[in-house]
């Protein structure tokens, strides 16, 4: 049977693609963001600890998807998906290689189960999807693993409810255990945290709001699905409503989840990141040591 | 149907909310339709062959997309505010800031008023407060 046995929240922004394309991932702004990320990174390299298949919840930035078609819920179910040209060429990484059966089995049992997706077969995926890749598994000639490509709408209003991602977690999670093949599958929520892109308050940062949206995440994602789109944009920005798609991540975990590492940082860029490893509790491996690293302006102090 | 009635969102109350964010043009519908051209010229510039057409002669290549005029005189004049006013959204204008080899930073920053260097400065401080722009008509 196939299991979701870990759930990976990550940035994705595009900067940090460049900062490791142009050699800059160890100067003394990028420095503390990758590493940050070297512990997650020495633990998927880990052979237990390495998927089979990630279902890799992202939002495209209006690159595989235009003003023309726009699914609210998508999944790819193609053998293989290129990195899209954004308008700076394609990011110089392996394609994406496709899981069709579980992504097929995925689908259908999502339909079944009252979530209308819509399937794709060809697909460019964007720096959403290619740049949590890039800080996991840094600059391989290939992934390490199957991707199923799972493009969320975020962008143009309405993107769905938290509680509607929430509970597509859960039915993600119900959907993978009935997979009979022996899969370790990760589901990784990508995008936020708090950040603006645009207007007189771009560069918005919340980090009061950030490190509560972690813990109610980790604790009480329940009550945090509730929490309505106008939360998001007036406390974590008009980008931040990103942040929604890691309840699907969240709820493919099941009620209870340990936080096997927990790093936030700002500033990457315009944003607010964090970056969390997350096992059901009953299935839960041991925790990172230091557990938890908060880095950047105000927080060396941290835990 | 004894079922109990599902509990639904206003949608009239959660546009008007959409709007009382200081600095913030949240993309909806209206302004989807509005952008639609300027969007869809924006992700042209996926295409190496358009940068290539596109830099060589801008308005010419504008001309092409049935922009209303303001739109054109924004992207011609890199006026991000005001190609937002004009239904822009950032994920496609990024298209053509990738294209001038700009960054998101640089892109962002443009908007708020302040210089480039005074805006990374900003965000390395921590960035913008929510403190005060986080709803026009509550002013908080
Ligand atoms: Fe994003």
């Amino acid at each position: 049977m196939a299991r979701v046995t870990t759930g990976i929240t990550s940035s994705h922004i595009p900067a940090l693609g460049a900062a490791m394309q142009t050699g800059k991932s160890r100067d003394d702004y990028w420095g503390p963001v990758f590493k940050g990320y070297d512990p997650i990174k020495e633990w998927i390299a880990k052979p237990e600890n390495t998927p089979d298949v990630i279902v890799l919840v992202y939002n495209d930035h209006a690159s595989a998807f235009d003003m023309n078609i726009i699914p609210t819920f998508a999944i790819g179910c193609g053998e293989r998906f290129k990195p899209a040209d954004e308008g700076w060429g394609p990011r110089p990484v392996p394609d994406v290689i496709g899981h069709p059966d579980l992504a097929w089995h995925i689908a259908q049992s999502l339909i079944l189960d009252d979530f209308d997706m819509c399937i794709f077969n060809q697909m460019d995926v964007d720096h959403g999807c290619t740049v949590p890749l890039s800080m996991m598994f840094g600059e391989p000639d290939e992934w390490p693993c199957k991707v199923i490509p799972f493009p969320v709408n975020v962008v143009t209003y309405p993107p769905p409810s938290g509680a509607r991602c929430f509970a597509l977690g859960d039915s993600i999670k119900a959907a993978v255990e009935s997979f009979p093949e022996d899969l370790n599958v990760h589901v990784w929520g990508t995008g936020g945290m708090s950040h603006q892109l645009q207007g007189p308050r771009a560069g918005l940062i919340n980090k009061d709001f950030d490190l509560k949206f972690i813990d109610m995440l980790i604790n009480d994602p329940e009550t945090l699905s509730k929490m309505p789109h106008i939360e998001y944009l007036r406390e974590a920005g008009s980008e931040g409503i990103e942040l929604v798609m890691w309840l699907i991540m969240r709820g493919a975990l099941g009620d209870k989840v340990k936080d096997l590492y927990n790093f936030y940082h700002i500033p990457a860029s315009n944003t607010a990141l964090g970056a969390l490893i997350l096992q059901p509790e009953e299935t839960a491996g041991e925790a990172l040591d230091p557990r938890v690293v908060h880095s950047g302006h105000s927080l060396e102090a941290a835990e | 149907m004894t079922e109990k009635k599902k509990e639904r969102i206003d949608i009239h109350a959660y546009l008007a909310e959409m709007e009382d964010i200081p600095g913030t043009r949240v993309f909806t519908a209206q302004r989807a339709r509005k952008g639609y051209w300027l969007n869809q010229f924006a992700m042209s510039l996926m295409k190496e062959e358009n940068r290539e057409r596109f830099k060589a002669d801008e308005s010419a290549y504008l001309d092409e997309w049935n922009l209303t005029p303001a739109a054109k005189q924004a992207v011609l004049d890199r006026d991000y505010n005001a190609m937002i006013d004009e239904g822009g959204n950032v994920y496609f204008l990024s298209k053509l800031f990738s294209t001038d080899g700009q960054s998101f930073q640089k892109a962002a920053g443009s908007m708020t008023g302040m210089s480039e260097a005074e805006y990374a400065q900003m965000m390395i401080n921590g960035g913008r407060s929510p403190e005060g722009v986080r709803s026009k008509k509550g002013g908080y």
